[in-house]
């Protein structure tokens, strides 16, 4: 191309320094500063700003709350990667491998509460747990078993678990994709020398599916668990806001009252810094527990 | 290929365990919209049945009683302002770092990217302040401006992959023919990458659509209030109100939109999800 090195620059700062100043200050100087104000002590105003070293981080190691919170999130993670990623590994191979007219029906109906909002999302499945009206009570009764209902999401015991159900329905679809992406991808001659072989369809998945989209399911998984430690919040703040006494607090909403709503700005971002630690943590662990050398046949 | 009687059963128990879950999937979205047209005693008497009239009632006073026509037209403004601005933003960035050789493309690609791993929630308490010092708190332009900006990285991401499969003589020759750089990004590669910004800006408009908590935090006055936020306090209000049926009302007018556009971009919707997650 010819132009001079003066107006190649002119065309890259045109290109790159709006969007970057724009994304540093709305993306990384409040990661930063987050990481300062975890320093102070205040309740929003400048006045009532105070430098307290680390006494924001003793607080949240003796506050009882935040190891609940923190199993909490890591009860919602591991319940959500079972739940989801056997049932749309099912999913994901029924569908491709067995031929099914309707299968474009089911992919496109699967996928859909992807795409809902967690607000719809959430109310619908308040409503589905209601105690008196709700979809699960009334067809517990129906089938007598009326011992078994109870207020799911105002029950201490039952509330955090009552929130893995709408997790799993809204997530499944697109890990299915995901999958289904990479079963298409294994070339129909391994299971055919598979059948040759003798290998029953049980045996093709765990010897020839399984291994060859290992990829997918890494970052399958990987992606739930980022998605579960950096947004599980969402749907506990429209179902139950964090209770019933504090059986569903997770990070991400005690974060929240005590930033939002008890205006206790800089224990809040303390909170935050920890969320960011553990779920950097939790990422390099895993990748490192799910290494595995990629399978060529 | 003959079957044994075990591979049939096996055929017909996963036919079942699909057509169970397409009647969990769809059951509560249907019942949602039949709700929606029932009156409250009849959501009382008959929760799980269907109406014994159509009465657009719950419509009506969603709309005028609890504001959702405000929220309906803020949330289009936020949904519209915030996913053209992205494209303003990520196009020039995403061209530059796939076809421009400079010094620290690839870590400037690096750091948008790693951006989408990061919690932004340790974000919000700062950027709540900053907003609130640049007078842009409770204001539907300032939300859409931090929507636009954390859906960046993605755009970027997405966009870069799209652009790498424009082929370089268009441009080569063009710029022969002396066009200026910029004309090259706005009459070539922009019109060529339409496809990859067409998938970018549904599942932005998705996503800030849909958006709950960053409006529940940037926004107070319940003149500003998005769908979502006014769908979440006619949730509250009806737990002593009793007016489900508003809410489902309300429910319906926020998925119309959504239900919409998966309708006609079902496909793109799909695939530019699942690349973006494999991808990122």
């Amino acid at each position: 191309m010819v132009q001079s090195k003066k107006q190649k620059y002119m065309f890259l700062a045109f290109c790159l320094i709006p969007t970057f100043i724009m994304f540093a200050i709305f993306t990384l100087y409040p990661l930063f500063s987050g990481l300062y104000y975890s320093f102070f002590d205040w309740s929003g105003s400048s006045q009532n700003k105070e430098f307290v070293g680390l006494s924001n981080y003793i607080k949240l190691i003796s506050d009882e709350i935040i190891p609940r919170t923190i199993i909490h999130d890591y009860f919602l993670v591991v319940t959500k990667v079972i739940g989801i990623m056997i049932l749309a590994m099912f999913f994901a191979v029924a569908l491709t491998q067995l031929r099914i007219k309707e299968a474009p029906f089911y992919r496109i109906v699967f996928f859909f509460p992807n795409i809902m909002s967690v607000v719809v999302i959430g109310i619908l499945w308040t409503f589905i747990y209601n105690p008196s009206l709700g979809l699960i009570n009334s067809g517990l009764e129906f089938l007598g078993l009326e011992s078994w209902t109870r207020p799911w999401l105002g029950d201490e015991n039952w509330a955090l678990p009552s929130l893995v159900l709408p997790s799993i329905w809204a997530g499944i679809g697109l890990f299915m994709l995901m999958l289904m992406g990479g079963i298409a991808n294994v070339s129909k001659s391994y299971y055919e020398a598979a059948e040759i072989d003798g290998a029953n369809e049980w045996q093709q998945f765990w010897k020839v599916t399984l291994p060859l989209v290992w990829p997918q399911i890494k970052i399958s998984v990987l992606y739930i668990v980022i998605t579960t430690l950096n947004g599980s919040f969402i749907i506990v703040q429209v179902m139950t806001g964090g209770g019933p006494n504090n059986s569903t607090h997770v990070m991400g909403s005690y974060l929240y009252q005590q930033a939002f709503v008890q205006y206790n700005f800089g224990y809040g971002a303390t909170i935050g810094v920890m969320i960011l630690i553990i779920s950097l943590i939790t990422v390099l662990v895993l990748q490192f527990f799910m290494r595995r050398d990629k399978v060529e046949y | 290929m003959k079957r044994s009687v075990g591979e049939i059963l096996g055929r017909t128990g996963i036919r079942i365990t699909l057509i169970l879950w397409s009647i969990a999937v769809l059951y509560p979205i249907i019942w949602m919209f039949i709700g929606s047209f029932k009156s409250n005693a009849e959501i009382y008497a008959n929760p799980w049945g269907f109406p014994e009239s159509f009465n657009f009632q719950n419509f009506a006073t969603a709309w005028s009683n609890y504001n959702i026509d405000t929220s309906v037209f803020n949330s289009f403004i936020v949904t519209i302002v915030g996913a053209l601005l992205t494209l303003v933003l990520a196009i020039p960035t995403a061209y530059a770092i796939e076809r421009i050789k400079f010094r620290g493309s690839n870590l400037l690609f690096m750091l948008y990217v790693s951006a989408m791993m990061i919690p932004m929630v340790l974000g919000w308490i700062p950027l709540f302040f900053l907003l609130a010092d640049l007078n842009l708190l409770d204001n539907i332009f300032g939300l859409a401006i931090v929507y636009a900006v954390s859906q960046l990285p993605f755009s970027i991401f997405v966009l870069t992959s799209f652009m790498s499969t424009i082929p370089k003589s268009l441009e080569e020759s063009a710029a022969m023919d002396g066009m200026s750089p910029y004309g090259v990004l706005l009459k070539i590669i922009t019109p060529l990458s339409m496809s990859g910004i067409i998938t970018v800006t549904i599942m932005n408009a998705i996503q800030f659509w849909n958006e709950y908590f960053m409006a529940l935090i940037f926004l107070q006055s319940k003149d500003n209030y998005t769908l979502a936020l006014a769908i979440d306090f006619i949730s509250s209000e009806a737990q002593y109100t009793n007016a489900w049926g508003t809410l489902f009302a309300s429910l319906v007018i926020a998925i119309v939109p959504v239900i919409i556009l998966y309708a006609i971009f079902q496909q793109r919707i799909s695939k530019g999800m699942a690349e973006g997650a494999i991808k990122g």
